[in-house]
């Protein structure tokens, strides 16, 4: 079981880095939708029994991050009329060697960590620190609000992870809670980005700073 | 008609005079001086009679009741504020009238009236939260008599300094006057010699007051203050507002439990502003930048006098620090009266010939007998020679710090140096004075302004000569001044309480009228001879030159040149020279120019630093929000190393 699980963060881990390494704004948006959808999964795997609501949380997940958020994001991308980011902050090899660094920097910490002994052997806190590390490392190196919507989408996927550790004691409402606020900031997003593309003519927020301060 | 009548009319009769100050001159100048003479009353009232007058309110302003509180320590510097206050509003009237400062004149009466009146209720303010709000009502309204002439670039420079430098002194007193309210769990304030954990505060009353009083590392913002302010405004600034600062030393070090080191510190400090004051007057070529240094020295010999009070307090002795600290006491009056004066006759030559720039003027004596005859006096009596009043005070500290030496105590090994230091500053001060009073009114008119001087009128002569007369009286009949004295001493140390005069006190009075009355013998019998002979006018000695001009005279900076080079390690006098050079040499120039020192060399670089460190952290709020994410990522970085390694 612990098998399965550690296998689906490792390729969580390793959509993180090809989120980083891409410049394409839909293999973005689609890596992005793949790793909602891998832990969407997992309190599956990690439960032994199924129970209705369960069931209906990793339904929802899987078809809200996987399904209704691309979907939202692609016609923002239309409508803005972009599909590649191409001069980013911080340049795709640099960040893709910063997300393996930071990957191994979370795997040392989650080791240094005083955790419960049930999770010494899961990847779980690693993953989580790697997926916030990447997310962070996409919003601060990248400049397309597309782009950084995802950086957001991973973000919070690594969240998320950190969130599946305590799945026993948090009612899984809660967890469907996030998932809809999600849904809807990104459902906004999508709007601003329309708006921010007709005001400015770019989707470049580092031209958004007049009302610095 | 009790105290607490006098001084409630003295409060609302300042309060309509403030009012009327903007439309309504004459009016003002009535209710000023009504107003500053209810002051005057009640303050030798409570000099005279050894009552203290302790006013508490019902009424609550910010959630304390009012406590106002007149004893003899507050009496004696409110009768500096009326006195000044009132000459300085008759003044006014003829120096900053409405047909030639139609700006800013009104203000300026309005703001005086403030500023009167504000000193009053710091004076008498008996809780700390109120006595905050005095002060800053007291520091704004200085400000704005300060940058009464706005337009001015120079103004408006050294009325920002001045605000900055006093709040950062109001910093110091709120953290005091909190501690205070903290430790003793009430706003109230009084003697509380009964609490020792209170001593260390002293040391923060030392600076949040002596930033107030222009002691020697905290004066950066006095000498462009009291230099560019109207010159009435420089004399009240000069002459009282900084006592305010030297008032909260004394009230509060007379009230609090002083830390050890509390003495030596004061007297150290004093011995520093009086040394480096004294050298920065005699290289200043502005005369109301001269003025204003002079008081920074004249502060240092004020502290000298509270030093040697505080030791004596510490060990109990009662002759030495009693003297000395009379003799401080004494000194603020003195200082108070005879700088107001020099300030107003500064104002004169201002008035009368449009710069300040001693080496612009000369020969002004003929064309102003009163002013120059004024400021001479002044000048003499700020030298503290006999037979003035500045002699008088000046001689009582002196004559502490030599029965401390010489009795053997413990502190005589520092006490020496002290008492050099007041020497090497009073030889200084009179050559800053032989300067200021030679440059200003005696030779030739170096310039065309200086030429056309003319005398002014009686509104301005009036006031000076009542300072004039009032340092008159308190240097020959010191031994008068003795009954109201005693009493600020008593309150200040209960141990001195009542007791005769000091020896010293009597017998100078006799000495200073004998020597007065040679000196005016001497003065009469000069005037009778050269009105019987006839005086003969003839050129100074030109070296053969044949076209002499009449700006080949001493220049201030030639005269104190080589007292300057002396202390040059502080003054770090800065120097351009072309020499002259060839058989037919064209052009030569020397530019010499005395810096503030502590300003430009010291707090100037230090805050270059800070505005460049601000400056390049201005650059990155640039409002990118990747970059304010990659800030909270490093920081949580940050922390995060720091709790993974600090545990190692």
């Amino acid at each position: 079981m612990n098998d399965l699980l550690n296998l689906l963060i490792g390729l969580a881990m390793g959509l993180n880095l090809v989120a980083l390494g891409t410049s394409r704004l839909p293999s973005l948006i689609r890596i992005a939708a793949l790793q909602g959808m891998v832990l969407g999964i997992m309190p599956l795997v990690m439960e032994h029994e199924l129970r209705v609501m369960l069931l209906a949380v990793a339904v929802a997940t899987v078809s809200m991050k996987g399904l209704v958020i691309p979907a939202l994001l692609r016609r923002a991308m239309r409508t803005a009329n972009i599909d590649r980011d191409l001069d980013p902050l911080i340049g795709f090899l640099p960040s893709l060697l910063l997300g393996a660094a930071g990957m191994i920097g979370a795997v040392v910490l989650a080791r240094r960590l005083p955790l419960r002994p049930e999770h010494h052997e899961s990847l779980l806190v690693a993953g989580a620190l790697a997926s916030v590390l990447a997310g962070l490392l996409l919003l601060i190196g990248r400049s397309k609000a597309i782009s950084q919507v995802c950086g957001y989408l991973i973000l919070e996927n690594g969240i998320y992870l950190f969130g599946l550790l305590l799945i026993h004691s948090t009612p899984l409402l809660v967890e469907g809670g996030i998932l809809l606020d999600l849904t809807v900031a990104v459902f906004v997003i999508g709007i601003i980005v329309d708006r921010i593309q007709r005001a400015f003519d770019s989707l470049d927020t580092r031209k958004l700073t007049v009302l610095r301060e | 008609m009790t105290m607490g009548q006098l001084m409630a009319l003295a409060i609302l009769v300042l309060v309509a005079a403030t009012l009327s100050g903007p439309r309504l001159p004459r009016v003002w100048l009535a209710l000023t001086l009504a107003g500053t003479a209810a002051l005057l009353g009640a303050a030798l009232w409570a000099l005279g009679g050894s009552a203290v007058w302790d006013w508490r309110s019902g009424f609550a302003v910010g959630g304390e009741r009012l406590h106002f509180r007149l004893d003899a320590v507050s009496a004696w510097f409110l009768t500096l504020v009326a006195i000044v206050g009132g000459a300085g509003a008759v003044y006014t009237r003829e120096y900053w009238p409405d047909h030639e400062r139609p700006e800013s004149a009104g203000r300026g009466r309005a703001w005086w009236s403030a500023l009167v009146l504000c000193m009053g209720l710091v004076l008498q303010c008996a809780n700390g939260l109120h006595f905050l709000m005095a002060w800053e009502a007291f520091a704004l309204s200085a400000f704005f008599l300060i940058t009464l002439e706005r337009d001015r670039r120079e103004t408006r420079a050294a009325g920002w300094l001045y605000l900055a430098a006093s709040h950062a002194g109001t910093l110091g007193l709120f953290a005091f006057f909190s501690l205070l309210a903290a430790r003793t769990g009430s706003w109230d304030l009084g003697p509380m010699k009964d609490h020792p954990e209170l001593a260390p505060l002293f040391w923060v009353a030392l600076f949040g007051f002596g930033v107030k009083a222009g002691l020697f590392p905290l004066h950066i913002w006095l000498p462009s203050a009291h230099a560019n302010a109207p010159s009435q405004v420089s004399a009240i600034m000069s002459g009282v507002a900084i006592k305010m600062g030297l008032y909260g030393l004394v009230r509060f070090s007379g009230w609090l439990p002083l830390p050890a080191g509390a003495g030596w510190a004061v007297l150290a400090l004093g011995a520093v502003s009086a040394v480096l004051g004294a050298a920065f007057t005699l290289a200043q070529s502005d005369l109301k930048r001269l003025l204003a240094y002079c008081s920074v020295e004249n502060m240092g010999v004020i502290l000298i006098g509270l030093g040697v009070g505080l030791l004596g307090a510490a060990n109990g002795d009662t002759t030495w620090g009693r003297v000395a600290m009379a003799g401080a006491l004494l000194h603020v009056w003195n200082h108070g009266l005879f700088k107001s004066l020099l300030f107003l006759a500064a104002g004169s030559v201002l008035h009368a010939t449009g710069t300040r720039e001693m080496s612009r003027l000369g020969g002004l004596w003929r064309a102003m007998p009163w002013t120059a005859g004024l400021f001479g006096f002044g000048a003499v009596a700020i030298s503290a020679l006999p037979p003035l009043n500045g002699f008088v005070s000046e001689w009582l500290v002196y004559l502490g710090l030599f029965d401390a030496a010489a009795g053997h105590v413990p502190v005589a090994v520092a006490i020496v140096p002290a008492a050099i230091a007041l020497g090497v500053t009073g030889a200084l001060a009179l050559a800053a004075f032989v300067k200021a009073a030679a440059m200003v009114f005696l030779g030739a008119a170096r310039t065309q302004n200086a030429a056309h001087a003319h005398e002014c009128g009686w509104w301005m002569r009036a006031p000076m000569l009542t300072l004039a007369a009032a340092c008159v009286g308190l240097a020959l009949a010191p031994v008068v001044v003795w009954p109201f004295l005693r009493q600020p001493l008593g309150a200040w140390n209960p141990a001195w309480r009542g007791g005769e005069p000091p020896a010293p006190l009597a017998a100078l009075g006799a000495l200073q009228a004998a020597l007065a009355a040679l000196v005016a013998a001497a003065a009469g019998a000069l005037w009778l001879r050269a009105r019987a002979n006839g005086l003969r006018r003839a050129l100074t000695w030109d070296c053969g030159y044949a076209a002499p001009t009449t700006r080949m005279q001493y220049t201030s900076g030639s005269f104190a040149a080589l007292a300057v080079g002396w202390f040059a390690w502080a003054l770090r006098p800065e120097r351009w020279l072309r020499w002259p050079r060839g058989p037919f040499p064209s052009r030569a120039d020397h530019v010499e120019r005395i810096p503030e020192t502590v300003l430009e060399r010291a707090i100037g670089p230090v805050s270059e630093v800070v505005m460049a460190a601000s400056a390049w952290m201005r650059r990155r709020q640039q409002g990118r929000l990747p970059d304010y994410i990659f800030y909270l990522v490093a920081g949580l970085a940050a922390v995060g190393a720091l709790v993974v390694f600090g545990g190692m």
